[in-house]
């Protein structure tokens, strides 16, 4: 899929990857690649523009850990960001349904 | 290999405005990032890195930095015009300790609020319509910023004129208001000056999406939708058109002794603010 096709939908794609449990840009990424089967091609530097700027918006939190002797920096949800992932599961299914009511 | 890149990252991080702890917070990211892949080229270019960052936290920054501008100066015009509500007599223009100080005072009074409260409106209209998007053309947010940083401006301008004016007429003026003055500036000044802190912040970073994007008619699109008039790509009738409302408004506020020249005043001054900040607002477009 092009990285123009996902950009739209990329802060609702990681929303929905930190809603599980707290992690770093690493494993966010790869998880996107994991639950898409490869689908979603992009950058992988492009996925943190986007966590430091949700994180601006008050949708995630942030702060470093220690993990096997590194430190990284490890994004969870707010409760903001978990409202706004809410409305945006919400938005999207309707959308889908209705798209594939169409074109099935 | 990592080194080099992060070398090359660093550097194209600064030439985008990003530096200090932020740059430090993106490189250790990275660096970790790195670690594990090992492939700085599924990461993407410096260029293409540093320019998504200043492109995206420059939108985020000049949105918010122009909604928490207006927070802070709506509660500052309306003890502005609290102010200027409960002076009773004003005094005589010529009771001046310093006359042509005071003359230049008293038209900073009226004109400055006004300034700011347009500009203020104005970089709201834009924040508000640029609200979905994730990164928005330069142009876009270097002129939200311009707005901004008016409204912020004009807004101190109006306070240090007010205390001013309060120094000049101290012979004239109650006690009281004078000290209400005073600390209703200093009050005010230690906000603006806060979200010019803000400001100023967002400003350094430089963002790199080129386009056009979208211009006054657009952010003020919700409002001329209810005008029965075709004023879209004609910016001067705009502009004939809120003098002429504005104008209006000095007219019954003044009555028939003042009202006139009030008018004539209000017209003349948004005409000529209009020509002399049109284009660096974006008023024009």
């Amino acid at each position: 899929m092009r990285a123009e096709t996902l950009k739209g939908h990329l802060d609702f794609l990681l929303l929905a990857i930190l809603a599980d449990e707290p992690a770093h840009g690493y494993r966010v990424i790869e998880e996107l690649k994991r639950r898409s089967a490869g689908a979603f091609e992009l950058p992988e530097g492009t996925v943190y523009p986007a966590l430091h700027r949700l994180e601006e918006s008050g949708l995630l939190a942030s702060s470093w850990a220690s993990e096997t002797g590194r430190r990284r920096r490890v994004y969870r949800l707010t409760s903001r960001g978990r409202r706004a992932l809410a409305g945006a599961r919400s938005e999207w299914r309707g959308f889908a349904k209705a798209i594939e009511a169409v074109v099935a | 290999m990592s080194e080099r890149y992060l070398g090359e990252l660093k550097a194209e991080l600064g030439a985008v405005g990003i530096r200090g702890s932020r740059r430090r917070r993106i490189l250790a990211e990275t660096a970790d990032h790195l670690h594990e892949s090992a492939d700085p080229a599924r990461f993407g270019a410096p260029k293409l890195i540093a320019a998504r960052f200043a492109d995206e936290l420059a939108t985020s920054g000049a949105r918010r930095a122009a909604f928490s501008s207006f927070v802070v100066l709506a509660p500052a015009g309306v003890l502005y015009v609290v102010l200027f509500g409960l002076i009773r007599t004003w005094p005589d223009i010529a009771s001046a300790r310093f006359l042509p100080l005071a003359i230049c005072v008293a038209f900073a009074m009226v004109l400055a609020p006004q300034v700011a409260f347009a500009a203020g409106l104005l970089a709201v209209a834009r924040a508000w319509r640029l609200r979905p998007e994730r990164a928005s053309p330069a142009g876009e947010i270097i002129v939200l910023r311009r707005r901004s940083a008016v409204a912020l401006g004009s807004g101190a301008a109006a306070f240090g004129a007010i205390a001013v004016y309060a120094s000049e007429y101290s012979a004239s003026l109650p006690g009281w208001w004078q000290d209400m003055a005073y600390g209703s500036a200093g009050t005010a000044f230690v906000a603006l000056g806060g979200a010019g802190v803000a400001l100023a912040r967002t400003a350094r970073l430089q963002p790199q999406t080129a386009g056009r994007g979208g211009g006054l008619f657009d952010d003020l699109e919700p409002v001329l939708d209810v005008i029965p008039l075709r004023l879209r790509g004609h910016p001067w009738l705009l502009c004939l058109l809120v003098a002429g409302a504005a104008a209006a408004a000095a007219l019954l506020a003044g009555g028939p002794g003042e009202g006139p020249r009030n008018a004539a005043f209000e017209f003349v001054t948004v005409c000529a603010g209009f020509f002399a900040l049109g284009g660096f607002l974006g008023l024009k477009d």
